[in-house]
């Protein structure tokens, strides 16, 4: 739902960093979404597309590659990925923070990130 | 930013950035600067978040009548444009603060930054800070207070849930509100229940009618205020 103003935030502080490089032009951004954040990576790309228009990073190549969630127990010390429960009443797999091996509540380690990872510019 | 490798092919230059920049992050940074402050100041604060309609603005008033004899209590009040709640709330004798976002769909740590240099904080033990009515958004938001609490009320039918487990995930109390409509809405409240521990096995849950104030009791439990 926020991915316009989120989108807004990557390309500033990727255009700051071209600035800093002196870049002419962004050619490649690269970005990791986890998949607990809220952000649609195909809003994620059409705001990209409309707010690079007017920089140097127009015409640029946007990677996203998705993170898978992973949680981690407090608990017993597990770490693994994100677990789905089915819900019997409408038969529906839920996420659950339940660890699989002693269930108690484990925490969120990976997935909640909206990273840049690299960016290709020419100078 | 963070750790930079600079890879350079004749003109072209690849940035590999180590461990990356989290947009996500500088919200967080945010909000553990908030949670400090108000923890240096014995401030304790809850965020609450729900949809529109949910009862969130009852449910404080609620909570502002049954605690403010114990406690000095301030509200933030997160809308887009209106004060008509502030109104509301501030009629129950407290400190009360509109954070109007404009067109934005949550809150976030920033603008309750803002608004916590506009309080005493010498003088108020409780803050309230009502998020932008969403059920979505303002779960990506941390803000820094001490606990987050998802208001869902009966009247959404049965599935609020199962279709945002992410937003349930970020919350310690979860309230079902307006439960004197359960029976006519055909909502099994123990249903719901059970399918938000089995998202959050830590989740505390108080089943309330905002307006009769029915349930308010255990919701302070809950918060334990």
């Amino acid at each position: 739902m926020h991915e316009l103003s989120m989108t807004t935030q990557i390309i500033d502080s990727v255009l700051e960093e071209a600035k800093k490089q002196d870049a002419k032009k962004v050619i490649e951004v690269h970005l990791i979404i986890g998949k607990m954040t809220f952000l649609g990576i195909e809003q994620v790309r059409f705001s990209y597309n409309i707010l690079v228009e007017d920089t140097i990073m127009k015409g640029s190549k946007l990677i996203i590659e998705e993170q898978d969630g992973t949680i981690e127990c407090p608990s017993c010390g597990y770490k693994g990925s994100l677990q789905f429960a089915d819900d019997p009443a409408y038969h529906v797999p839920i996420p659950t923070l339940r660890c699989p091996k002693c269930g108690k509540a484990a925490k969120i380690v990976e997935g909640n990130e909206c990273t840049i990872r690299s960016i290709r510019m020419l100078k | 930013m963070a750790n930079l490798k600079e890879v350079v092919k004749g003109e072209e230059v690849t940035l590999e950035i180590e461990p990356g920049v989290d947009i996500l992050e500088v919200n967080k940074q945010l909000a553990q600067k908030n949670m400090e402050l108000l923890r240096e100041h014995n401030v304790k604060a809850i965020d609450i978040m729900g949809s529109i309609g949910a009862g969130k603005t009852s449910l404080i008033e609620k909570l502002v009548q049954s605690l403010k004899q114990k406690y000095r209590i301030a509200v933030f009040k997160g809308d887009l444009t209106t004060t008509i709640d502030a109104e509301r709330i501030g009629r129950h004798g407290v400190q009360v603060l509109t954070i109007n976002t404009g067109r934005e769909c949550h809150l976030d740590a920033n603008v309750v930054a803002r608004a916590v240099e506009r309080i005493s904080l010498e003088d108020i033990d409780l803050l309230f800070i009502e998020n932008v009515g969403n059920l979505i958004c303002p779960a990506e938001f941390p803000l820094g207070t001490e606990k987050r609490v998802v208001v869902v009320s009966v009247t959404e039918g049965p599935y609020m849930v199962v279709k945002h487990p992410f937003t349930f995930m970020n919350a310690d109390v979860m309230v079902i509100n307006k439960k004197d409509l359960a029976e006519i809405m055909k909502i099994d409240t123990e249903q719901l229940k059970k399918q938000v521990k089995e998202i959050k096995p830590d989740v505390k849950v108080a089943v309330t009618n905002a307006l009769s104030g029915e349930g308010v009791e255990e919701l302070i439990k809950a918060l334990e205020l």
